[in-house]
């Protein structure tokens, strides 16, 4: 199973959860690979056999007030039968002061350490939600999923905007449906989706004033695909006065959270006689070239800065040239 | 955002001519209009996601509406599958 970086729960759910971090900022990058919890009382107590070290670790009053019974050895030994194992998150509830040495313990292996002042119980609760939202696993958008280029674009937008156009006009050129109207999203790894669309519906579109059409029979199975690595969303709207968000430069890149997962995304503002096609080819191109490692709008300004500062040294030049 | 449940009365199911009249009567109104089935929520404007309910007969089909008249788009839905879409 993907996992959730500890990080996403601390940003996404530490308000409600009430945490601190109180181990280094690094160990934010640890992964919690299940929504489950464990209480590490009984392995404190001497029984390590069975223990679920991948679980986040919950130190409530039973643990704490236990560790307060013990002194010297017995109190180290009691922390180290806990602490041996490769920990991904501890946290420590009701305020309660973290155990001596136990922040030492556990920064050899890199464990998230969180306190909150919320009960045990209610916490857990709390959490197992948080952690379960975090992980879930598919979606369904609307939209309209093709790949372009071997990049997958998802033209989301409101209905009646033109994705199925779009998404034929593209099948035109050369590329390849993936799903029309509803796609489902799965995360496959910390940082991967992968897109697919209903099995009964199969590429097949309906466009308004024709009605249903079967994409792979009419353009052929070269036209259609079964499923693609969803790598930047085009949010089609509607063009209004208000274009604030719509970017003009390039510099920055912009993207969508899907499932924990940051798309690039590119909003395009739509009105009559646009070409959408083209549009779409050009955002395939211009995210194959960035992850290429070629960043045009950023190359550009490099070199207009550049450029300005010649004129400026030249103009300085001769200011000063006094032949 | 009222809700309600539909149940689909005729013999084929919500094949595409019902589908047909299903996003044709939602369209008549301004609200959102969604069918839920086993986990799945679609938007009931479009033909494509009401056909993948794939509801056959005796199917129970959640409807949650939005919007200003979302009362009487899911009157007008109720009505429709009274009718067996009209077969």
């Amino acid at each position: 199973m993907p996992g959730t970086r500890v990080r996403r729960i601390f940003e996404d759910f530490g308000d409600r959860l009430q945490l601190a971090l109180i181990s280094p900022e690094s160990s934010l990058d640890r992964v919690i690979t299940t929504v489950d919890v464990h209480r590490p009382g009984l392995a404190m107590a001497g029984y390590t056999d069975y223990f679920l070290d991948e679980r986040v670790q919950i130190l409530g009053e039973t643990e704490i007030s236990y560790l307060r019974t013990l002194q010297g050895d017995e109190y180290a030994a009691a922390l180290d039968r806990v602490c041996q194992f490769p920990l991904v998150c501890v946290i420590i509830t009701k305020s309660l002061t973290p155990p001596e040495g136990l922040l030492e313990r556990l920064e050899r292996h890199g464990t998230a350490v969180f306190r909150t002042p919320m009960d045990t119980t209610p916490f857990i609760h709390e959490l197992t939600e948080c952690l379960r939202r975090a992980a879930a696993l598919t979606t369904t958008v609307h939209g309209t999923m093709v790949d372009v280029y071997g990049v997958g674009l998802l033209l989301a937008g409101p209905s009646g905007i033109g994705k199925s156009e779009c998404a034929l006009d593209l099948v035109e050129r050369g590329h390849r449906l993936v799903a029309d109207d509803s796609v489902t999203i799965t995360k496959k790894e910390e940082d991967i989706l992968i897109a697919t669309g209903n099995e009964l519906l199969r590429h097949h579109m309906e466009l308004r004033g024709i009605g249903i059409i079967d994409i792979c029979t009419m353009f052929g199975i070269r036209a259609v695909r079964a499923m693609k690595r969803l790598e930047v969303v085009v949010n089609l709207e509607e063009w209004s006065e208000d274009q604030l968000h719509v970017d003009r430069i390039g510099i920055d890149d912009h993207t969508r959270e899907i499932l924990g997962v940051e798309i690039n995304t590119a909003v395009i503002p739509i009105y009559p006689g646009k070409n959408l096609s083209v549009l779409s080819e050009v955002i395939a191109l211009n995210y194959l070239q960035k992850a290429y490692g070629y960043h045009p709008a950023r190359e550009f300004n490099d070199r207009l800065k550049k450029w300005m500062k010649k004129q400026a040294e030249l103009r300085n030049m001769h200011h000063h040239d006094r032949e | 955002m009222p809700t309600d449940e539909l149940v689909v009365q005729n013999p084929l199911g919500i094949h595409l001519r019902p589908a047909g009249h299903i996003v044709r009567t939602c369209s008549a109104y301004k609200a959102d209009v969604y069918f839920l089935r086993d986990g799945q929520e679609i938007n009931a404007k479009s033909i494509l996601g009401v056909i993948a309910l794939a509801a056959e007969q005796g199917a129970t089909i959640g409807v949650r509406a939005e919007g200003e008249d979302a009362e009487q788009v899911i009157a007008a839905l109720k009505d429709l599958f009274a009718r067996h879409f009209e077969e």
